[in-house]
């Protein structure tokens, strides 16, 4: 895993196929180990009713518990209620229940019949008389609460009937209701957006291909497209002006009155509408040093006769 | 005499996204975008704000990955040249739309709005940081901080690991600012039984959680969400306002809908002619967004049914909406405080990248409902979290409960079918972790200048792991494979530089290459974990 390998660039989330630097250790991800050889399980809180079990048996204890139990075996896992429990010994829970599970899962979702407890778990096998052998203990939950509190503070005391006019003006309706994250927001408007737009196909893929694209202006040629559908015949045309030159590198470059960037070799391209009329367009390069200027001006006109 | 409070609170966060062997690479627009449309743009209300004298109050957190991002010389100077770029775009259309209303307007008012950035951004000497210690000297804004990586903090393995990860944040907060954190903003406001046990101890005096954090905490909260509490060890908790969420939010009757605002999803990176937009597309030349917009929200309507935005009708609507939040609070305000006994607080929780990003107005939103509040009406004022413990130092104490600010209130985004696989190998990095350090440590106070570099880049790796944003991404299904790839990246980098430790065979290439690449937290403290 660890060969100073040339390897090729991951594609994922990539754009540039160049690289600017050698470089050596862009491994390619490899997908991460299946085990760590440990025995072990952990438990993980959900939400007030759903915790998350993964575990991982090693082989060497897999063999310990096959010779001493034979080779089918049943696999659970114990759920034990230890809400304040100090010393949890696995004899001492408040109650517990068991889960059949396929080993090989790795992992469970275990919902939980109470709301507001502290869980713990044992992944293990049953014996031939059915007695539950503990192969290994998770760590202790306390579960996120769920609902209000019966349990009033003297000092901070409110009545019954304010306290619900409270949880009201507090927005407890609403909990859980849904989130207000932006990605979510943002995925939901978009789904809609697509649901309702005369061509779905439309940027849904990230790569349209240009020639869609045929209009140069703002409104986009799906807009027109559909317009155009409708006639029997037609005919749409339009026109832009495209202003090009180079000069030194280093000049100031303007047209009309504004200062306009070179490329790093010179060049500039100026690309706008051009409506009915006449239009003056002047371009001016002056010195990097002030001292000398060329000014070049076009004068175009732009007139448009439709016949039947 | 006010009758209360209201409490802003922006959480700006980006994931740590660099990629210097790439000469151009799509997830870092993340970052540049959100300095165009976020953080720029509020920054500039602000100072305009403090040069009107307007009296505000804003809370923004700004998160330890974005901190780093902001220094890094690399991005920076990646973003002025996309910056650039897009002025000489805005540039251009403003060239080509002559005559053309409204579109003209439009493309004048970009060419403006970048070039603010622009100036800005050069006035700070690209380090948007600047900008931010100056904001905090006034005592109007406070900058709090957020746990290291943004990591999920009650799906850790112990209180070992998130500790590391708060003592970090305010580490690199100090760094930073010159000063401690007073607040933070627990990642996805995820916060678990214990964590303000760790909070206390690094000096840290409050925290927000979403609104049933306290609602449903033990024993019953006396003023609901309209007062802060202590946790049993001591730290302030101010918990969500719902009503104001919802108020900016909601499909139905959020403001960002407005048909008068900007469309996000109409963008010229699309629209326009390709040989024309191609230089502004990155190098794969794949029509993606650009930045530039000119139509409005207009209505359910599919894409190709949307109307031209028209600034001016925008602001308006900005301002108005301005007007209607801040008649809500004023109601809202006057009615908790004559079923109190004391001046209530209503704190709105919201992302940074709301405002400007996806609700384009969004800045203007904030900046008229300052000034609103300011010079139109008197029954309540902006307030910071430290100002209101100030005036009411006393408070109830109780337990709040483990929640989120995500899907469903607890932790489910963060763990279901789709992410988690990802917990079986942090945690297995997590336990490591620990165990390098505590075999290794003594070998660097020894003197072992290498392990210590290598202890300090096992951190940088595990803590990139640890950011939330790849669980979340996977759950939202957009850009999964991205992170997909972070993930198993920083595990696998984390891992095979453990055992080239442990086996003290370490690779010095390699090692210098993660230290370059993944370069979060130059200053980075192992001992952390101890």
């Amino acid at each position: 895993m660890d060969n100073k390998e040339l390897t090729t660039i991951p594609a994922s989330g990539t754009v540039s196929s160049k690289v600017e630097r050698k470089v050596e250790f862009i491994q390619q991800i490899t997908d991460l180990p299946q085990s760590y050889a440990d025995t072990k399980i952990f438990l993980l809180p959900r939400d007030p009713w759903w915790c998350f079990a993964y575990w991982e048996v090693e082989e060497k204890t897999m063999q310990e518990i096959r010779n001493l139990y034979g080779e089918n075996l049943q696999y659970f896992i114990r759920v034990y209620d230890v809400t304040n429990i100090d010393n949890f010994d696995g004899n001492n829970a408040n109650k517990y229940f068991d889960i059949h599970i396929n080993l090989d899962a790795k992992n469970w979702y275990i919902n939980l019949p109470e709301t507001n407890r502290s869980w713990c778990v044992d992944l293990g096998v049953k014996n031939s008389n059915g007695e539950f052998v503990t192969i290994v203990r998770s760590n202790i939950v306390i579960m996120p609460r769920f609902g209000v509190s019966l349990i009033t503070d003297a000092q901070w005391a409110v009545l019954q009937r304010e306290f619900e006019r409270l949880l009201e003006l507090s927005g407890v309706s609403m909990i859980g209701k849904g989130s207000f994250d932006i990605a979510k927001l943002m995925k939901e408007r978009w789904e809609e957006i697509m649901a309702i737009s005369q061509l779905p196909k439309f940027i849904s893929s990230a790569a349209v291909p240009h020639q869609q694209f045929i209009s140069s202006g703002f409104i986009s040629s799906f807009a027109k497209k559909e317009q155009v559908e409708k006639k029997e015949f037609y005919l749409k045309a339009d026109t832009e002006l495209i202003v090009y030159g180079e000069t030194m590198p280093d000049a100031k470059l303007y047209i009309g009155d504004r200062e306009f960037k070179l490329t790093s070799d010179g060049k500039f391209s100026l690309r706008m509408y051009l409506s009915d009329g006449e239009k003056f367009i002047p371009i001016k390069a002056v010195s990097s040093d002030g001292t000398m200027q060329k000014e070049i001006i076009f004068v175009v006109q732009r007139k448009t006769d439709y016949k039947e | 005499m006010v009758e209360g409070y209201w409490c802003l609170v922006l959480h700006n966060h980006l994931p740590f996204v660099k990629h210097p062997e790439y000469e151009d690479f799509l997830e870092e627009d993340w970052f540049y975008e959100a300095i165009t449309e976020t953080y720029i743009p509020i920054i500039s209300i602000l100072e305009g704000l403090l040069n009107d004298n307007v009296d505000f109050r804003i809370t923004m957190s700004l998160t330890p990955p974005l901190c780093n991002m902001m220094e890094d010389k690399l991005l920076q100077d990646r973003y002025y040249k996309k910056l650039s770029k897009l002025i000489e775009l805005a540039e251009k259309e403003v060239w080509r739309l002559q005559g053309q209303e409204p579109f003209f307007s439009t493309a004048k008012m970009y060419e403006y709005k970048f070039k603010n950035v622009m100036q800005v951004y050069e006035r700070y000497n690209r380090n948007l940081l600047n900008a931010y210690k100056n904001l905090l000297n006034t005592a109007k804004v406070e900058i709090i901080t957020c746990n290291a990586t943004h990591g999920f903090l009650p799906l850790m393995s112990s209180d070992r690991i998130r500790k590391a990860q708060i003592k970090t944040a305010v580490k690199d907060y100090e760094i930073k600012f010159g000063r401690k954190p007073k607040g933070i903003w627990l990642a996805e406001c995820a916060y678990s039984y214990g964590i303000d046990k760790i909070l206390k101890e690094c000096g840290l005096q409050y925290f927000f959680v979403e609104a049933h954090g306290i609602l449903y905490g033990e024993p019953r909260p006396k003023y609901g969400v309209f007062a802060p509490v202590y946790t049993p060890n001591g730290v302030a908790v101010f918990a969500r306002d719902i009503e104001t969420a919802h108020q900016v939010w909601s499909a139905d009757v959020g403001y960002p809908g407005d048909p008068d605002y900007r469309e996000f999803y109409r963008d010229v990176g699309y629209d326009l002619e390709y040989e024309y937009i191609k230089p502004y597309l990155h190098i794969d030349g794949i029509r993606r967004n650009i930045g530039i917009k000119y139509y409005r929200v207009t209505g359910r309507v599919g894409l190709d049914k949307k109307e031209p935005y028209v600034p001016q009708w925008a602001l308006n609507k900005a301002a108005q909406h301005a007007g209607n939040f801040m008649f809500n609070r004023e109601h809202q305000i006057r009615y908790l405080k004559n079923i109190f006994d004391r001046e209530p607080i209503v704190v709105s929780m919201y992302d940074a990248e709301l405002f400007g990003h996806w609700w384009f107005e969004g800045p203007d939103f904030i900046n008229f409902l300052f000034r609103k509040i300011h010079y139109d009406q008197n029954i309540f004022k902006a307030i910071l979290p430290t100002e209101y413990l100030d005036k009411y130092p006393k408070n109830q104490i109780l337990q709040p409960t483990s929640s989120s600010w995500g899907d469903k209130g607890y932790f489910e985004v963060w763990l279901n079918g789709c992410n988690d696989w990802i917990y079986k190998h942090l945690h297995k990095c997590e336990e490591l972790m620990c165990q390098a350090v505590d075999v290794y440590h003594q070998d660097v106070l020894s003197g072992d200048e290498f392990k210590k570099r290598v202890l300090n880049q096992l951190t940088r790796e595990l803590f990139l792991a640890q950011s939330s944003d790849w669980a979340f991404i996977m759950t939202t299904q957009t850009m999964v494979e991205y992170a997909h790839r972070r993930t198993k990246e920083h595990i696998s980098n984390f891992l095979r530089l453990f055992y080239q430790l442990k086996e003290n065979r370490v690779d010095t290439n390699f090692l210098s290459w993660l230290e370059f690449k993944n370069s979060i937290f130059k200053d980075i403290d192992y001992t952390v974990f101890i």
